[in-house]
């Protein structure tokens, strides 16, 4: 493996990604079961269900709208089919078709009414990602180089060696590599109060500090909305088993994930980052794994990596999501969904830096088409999309 | 490199340790190493792996220091080689139940 290269396929926007996965998309909860028949079906074929899409509020319906979007639209996706069932405001056929085709990939849909019914929707959309997913198997991986890649950071499960050691090692792999051409996500907003003033240090000017302040205090004030005592949701049961006391304490330690490197600016949830310049953006998803997550796959990571001290099961469908611990306990006892182990950190067998490579390493090989654990178990459990409101 | 059964972050400002060992016992005394001195703490209760234990003397309403900076403030006097967690220490971030009692909130 040549150092700084990975092997990816090249999308028509420029885009390289890590899968070249066909999307089988629903818009709305009620395509949900078409589009689990469609792709149970079709080798190769990803679902994206969900039980959003109508009855929500403006604000919420536009949130599912572009995180569905801006998910298909992710360079692991090679191709998207889409179902819906009669016809909403946004979350519909046409308007997520028009949406997702500006990245140029092909896109397909089928209305289930339109065709008359479940069963002839089903075989209709099965026959149309029988054809997408034909061609989509003529493409080869082609050469690809770091600064091609958006690298998403998330942590879950925390306990106290995330901070001192698995978050720590990431944060040398991250600030790898931004020397070499790189781009990384941090997310989590809720989980960054109480880190402000270390972040705050490494924001690329006052403005981007600005930014910081503003969009961690946004998240703390809809806390402080409901009237309600933070504590038993964050930390959460798990962080206060492994040892984490208070929101500060996770969030000192869940910060350390983006290394030294500047940050260059901060996005709303599930935007895509055009910006190239290589360097750490700020995500303000909530601390939720799989929102978070699937905020980050929208927009545009081909590879996350979850750091986990107390061990984990969280994948996202469409970005392999490479799971490490610094908790010997948690290496043993998850060993079947945590792809590895660097808790020679804690027992003083090898640094952060020696640990950051190890991840690097297994970051690359991930790119250009190494299966992670979840992936071949088929764990899912990495999608959620983001709520502001209230169902309607 | 040996295995250390405690860790601090920051040698100058913590006044907190981490424990990194599954047999850390009521009565043990544990060295923990500060700015290159081997202090030996008497731990005043089990304390199960990844979980704190103080190594300096906190007062109630005093900061907690851990990563050099401040993870919440002490509920009760913590004495050294005490289990420093849920029980003695508050989060001072994202408490919308303070929030309430300010506005007079009868929520």
């Amino acid at each position: 493996m040549l150092m700084g290269k990975w092997y990816g396929y090249y999308r028509p926007d420029g885009q390289v990604g890590s899968r070249n996965y066909l999307l089988v998309l629903s818009a709305t909860i009620y395509a949900n079961s078409v589009v689990e028949r469609v792709a149970n079906t079709i080798e190769g074929a990803v679902p994206i269900t969900h039980h959003l899409g109508r009855c929500q509020t403006m604000s919420d319906l536009k949130m599912t709208f572009k995180t569905l979007c801006n998910l298909a639209k992710n360079p692991n996706v090679g191709a998207v089919l889409i179902v819906d069932h009669f016809k909403e405001a946004y979350c519909n056929i046409d308007e997520m078709t028009e949406e997702i085709a500006k990245s140029g990939k092909p896109v397909e849909s089928v209305n289930i009414r339109e065709v008359g019914g479940a069963i002839e929707a089903t075989a209709v959309a099965t026959r149309k990602a029988m054809n997408l997913r034909r061609m989509l198997s003529t493409m080869k991986r082609e050469e690809a180089d770091v600064s091609q890649f958006l690298f998403g950071l998330n942590c879950g499960t925390s306990d106290t060696t995330s901070g001192i050691s698995s978050n720590q090692a990431l944060g040398f792999c991250s600030d790898r590599f931004i020397r070499e051409g790189g781009r990384s996500i941090l997310a989590e907003f809720p989980e960054l109060m109480g880190a402000e003033e270390w972040l705050t240090a490494k924001a690329k000017n006052s403005e981007v500090a600005k930014k910081i302040m503003d969009e961690i205090g946004a998240f703390e004030a809809r806390i402080f909305a409901t009237g309600e005592d933070i504590r038993g949701s964050q930390p959460t049961g798990d962080n206060i088993a492994g040892g984490i006391s208070t929101i500060e304490e996770k969030s000192l330690g869940g910060a350390k994930k983006s290394g030294s490197a500047p940050i260059i600016d901060v996005v709303k949830h599930a935007d895509i980052i055009t910006n190239k310049e290589p360097g750490v953006y700020l995500m303000a998803t909530p601390g939720h794994g799989a929102e978070s997550i699937t905020g980050i796959a929208a927009s545009g990571a081909q590879v996350l990596v979850f750091s986990t001290g107390g061990g984990h099961t969280i994948s996202n469908p469409l970005m392999p999501t490479i799971k490490i611990t610094g908790n010997f306990n948690s290496w043993r006892q998850m060993n079947d969904t945590v792809d590895l182990d660097v808790s020679g950190i804690l027992a003083g067998e090898i640094s952060l830096e020696e640990a950051g490579d190890m991840i690097y390493n297994e970051v690359v090989e991930t790119l250009s088409g190494k299966l992670t654990k979840c992936e071949i178990l088929k764990e899912t459990t990495g999608f959620a999309i983001h709520r502001v409101g209230l169902s309607i | 490199m040996a295995t250390k059964i405690s860790w601090v972050v920051d040698e100058v400002k913590d006044n907190v340790a981490t424990i990194l060992s599954n047999d850390v016992k009521k009565g043990m005394t544990i060295p923990v190493t500060v700015l290159g001195e081997d202090l030996q703490i008497e731990v005043s209760s089990d304390i199960p792996y990844g979980h704190k234990v103080a190594i300096k003397p906190i007062k109630v309403g005093d900061i907690v220091y851990k990563y050099g900076l401040s993870i919440g403030r002490a509920t009760a006097d913590i004495a050294v080689g005490e289990h420093t967690h849920i029980q003695n220490i508050e989060p001072l971030r994202g408490r919308g139940d303070l929030a309430a009692k300010e506005k007079g909130c009868a929520c």
